[in-house]
């Protein structure tokens, strides 16, 4: 009897991976097995370093074997970033490289990242696990555990010194936290439609950053339904990160609690790709002529990746008159392949694959730039 | 106890002893000398193995059970080389009692191990010897009763994983079990992929990576599944890179990485079902 009990007794997992089954052997094809058994077992965590902690907290990590992921660059990789841009224009006139049609751009790095985020991760194979975070004299946390590739996003997002960022959907926090270590923020609005998550996302915030940061001036806390941004704050950010709701597969092939693939939930996960692309949509209108949109979601799903980007490039130029550039991303990919497994080929932005060595994300993220 | 520490003077201290024919030894015929041992077929080189590995017996009451164990092999029909490599694996044979031997040769006769098999199983896993007939016979039954298993099964069984006789039964019951339950294989086919070979962890492994990969479905009441698994046989009998390029359609990083998961998941799982009984 034990032993039929550890068969599908959890329906919800038991639909997410049937559902999984059908789409992404055909979406990933072979790649699908070994990305299956990374969801399904245990995944690995990085640690986002805290720079307003006062513990030497990275160099303590770094002797246990973690290294930051985000300099731990293959140099050889150099070159061939100063390269890449070209090739990819050149191949395909959809993904306009960064700085194609700046000349003067074209003295700086195909891509830039934002500056000073530090997150650390055992290395590939290695399956040691952290430690929770303990708060240093001043009551402060040394690090945030959380998805390595999650980082990713808030690494391309590019912030610059004294840039207004728009985070749309920031609750519980991980990438605001990980915006904030940039240090370069102008100001800084993050929102969440969610009132019990956004409790959580102050919580978070509060143990890793100083009171004077957070003040009304440099960062805004809203819980206001992110569809609707458009209609009271257009044209007004240099950078917004829409990190939307997703079928998040990780978390629905785990845990029953809180399931989207619960019968319940079945409308409302229907309703997603219509509720990204509004997000998208409100991300893109809240951004400035110039500015840049990062989408990201933790889904392998196409229908809720490619279709909702191609879709709202679509709707931004019909029916808002914004014209967009995607951003390509490989010189990104081509970097941190050390660390993560990217999606071979993706036609429109980045993925990461889980991989049992490696097991990370699932993350997707696709860079816009605002022309008008 | 007078004759006891005797006895072990005569085991541990003076070497000498053991080199030079012991003045006890000629009062009995049964003690082994290299020429008798040439006289039944060994080599100079074997010879001297074997009477090395026999010096500290020699003097005690077990000596005399180095020669009829001898005996016993080359009534089997096992060539000296044969006897000499089986002796080596499992030296403790020089010192068991010919009427046990026979006792255990005997009954594994009556579990259908004849001519052939027997020579074979005494080879593989000359141990067999060193259990006690009842030892053999809680097994079988165990096999029988528990696991279902037919006669002729339980045979084939011994014949071809002998070792299966040695192990913990709690252990063994929780392998069939996985094997039978989780993995929804019957008897017939167990036997045939000759899964007591094969530690529970291995087992375990290699399907649970095919489950993740999908590759693997737990068959339903019905015995129905919406793939077709591979056979059990086929998943155990490969070597590792051969499993995975062929069965599980895999990497070599991967299953490395999966390994060490596993055996930090289950282990982990154990040391909560302790917690929780000590609880
Ligand atoms: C993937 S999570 C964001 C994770 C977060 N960026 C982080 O890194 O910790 C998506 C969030 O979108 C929020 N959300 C859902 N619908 C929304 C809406 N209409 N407007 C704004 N936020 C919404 C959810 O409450 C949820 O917290």
């Amino acid at each position: 009897e034990k032993w039929a009990a550890t068969r599908i007794k959890h329906p919800a997992t038991g639909l997410a991976l049937q559902n999984f089954d059908s789409t992404y052997s055909v979406q990933l094809g072979p790649l699908w097995l070994s990305v299956r058994a990374a969801l399904l077992s245990e995944r690995k965590y990085g640690a986002l370093l805290n720079n307003y902690g006062h513990d030497d907290v990275q160099a303590e990590l770094q002797a246990k074997g973690c290294k930051d992921f985000p300099s731990d660059i293959e140099t050889e990789a150099q070159p061939c970033l100063e390269q890449e841009p070209e090739v990819a224009g050149e191949e395909e006139s959809s993904r306009v490289s960064v700085n194609k049609s700046d000349l003067d751009a074209q003295q700086l790095p195909a891509l830039q990242l934002s500056p000073n985020i530090k997150c650390l991760v055992f290395p590939r194979g290695d399956i040691t696990r952290f430690k929770p975070a303990r708060p240093d004299m001043f009551g402060c946390l040394g690090y945030y555990l959380m998805d390595a590739a999650s980082v990713l996003p808030c690494l391309a997002l590019n912030v610059q010194e004294g840039h207004n960022v728009l985070d749309l959907c920031a609750a519980p926090g991980g990438k605001t936290l990980a915006l904030l270590q940039t240090k370069s923020i102008g100001f800084f609005g993050v929102n969440d439609a969610s009132v019990s998550r956004t409790t959580r996302l102050r919580k978070v915030l509060h143990s890793y950053v100083p009171k004077p940061l957070l003040s009304d001036e440099k960062l805004r806390i809203t819980t206001f339904d992110g569809t609707k941004w458009g209609e009271f704050e257009k044209n007004t950010f240099d950078r917004v990160l829409v990190d939307v709701p997703c079928t998040t597969d990780r978390h629905s092939l785990m845990e029953d609690d809180n399931n989207i693939f619960s019968k319940n939930r079945t409308g409302e996960r229907r309703r997603l790709p219509q509720l990204q692309l509004d997000l998208l949509l409100a991300g893109i209108e809240a951004a400035c002529p110039g500015g840049e949109i990062l989408y990201s979601t933790c889904t392998l799903s196409q229908i809720q990746n490619l279709s909702v980007v191609e879709q709202a490039i679509h709707t931004a130029r019909e029916d808002h008159g914004i014209q967009l550039q995607v951003v390509d991303l490989r010189p990104l990919t081509h970097m941190f392949r050390k660390t993560f497994d990217f999606a071979p080929d993706l036609p429109l932005g980045e993925m990461v694959v889980p991989h049992l060595a490696a097991n990370f994300g699932p993350i997707y993220m696709c860079k816009l730039r605002r022309l008008t | 106890r007078l004759l006891c520490s005797s006895t072990s003077q005569g085991t541990v201290q003076s070497p000498q002893h053991t080199h030079e024919p012991h003045p006890l030894s000629k009062q009995t015929v049964t003690e082994l000398s290299l020429p008798s041992l040439v006289d039944m077929g060994f080599t100079d080189s074997q010879a001297e193995h074997i009477y090395d590995a026999t010096s500290k017996l020699r003097g005690t009451s077990a000596s005399k059970h180095s020669l009829s164990t001898l005996t016993v092999m080359f009534v089997l029909g096992l060539k000296p080389s044969s006897v000499l490599t089986i002796l080596e694996k499992c030296p403790e044979l020089y010192t068991i009692n010919e009427l046990h031997l026979h006792q255990r040769i005997g009954n594994m006769r009556k579990l259908g191990l004849v001519e052939g098999s027997l020579q074979r199983v005494v080879s593989h896993f000359p141990q067999i010897l060193t259990v006690p007939v009842k030892t053999v016979k809680h097994m079988v039954l165990f096999l029988k009763e528990k696991c279902q298993f037919t006669s002729q099964q339980v045979t084939d069984i011994l014949r071809d994983s002998p070792a299966v006789i040695l192990e913990d039964k709690e252990q063994l019951e929780y392998k069939f079990q996985y094997v039978y339950y989780r993995m929804g294989v019957k008897q017939a086919d167990m036997v045939k992929s000759r899964l007591f070979r094969y530690t529970l962890e291995e087992v375990r492994c290699r399907h649970c990576f095919l489950e993740r990969r999908g590759l693997y479905q737990t068959p339903d009441k019905k015995g129905q599944t919406m793939i077709i698994n591979s056979k059990l046989d086929s998943i155990l009998k490969f070597d590792l890179d051969t499993f995975l390029t062929d069965v599980a359609k895999g990497s070599a990083e991967e299953y490395e990485v999966f390994q060490r998961l596993m055996a930090r998941e289950w282990q982990e799982e154990e040391e909560q079902l302790h917690g929780s009984i000590e609880a």
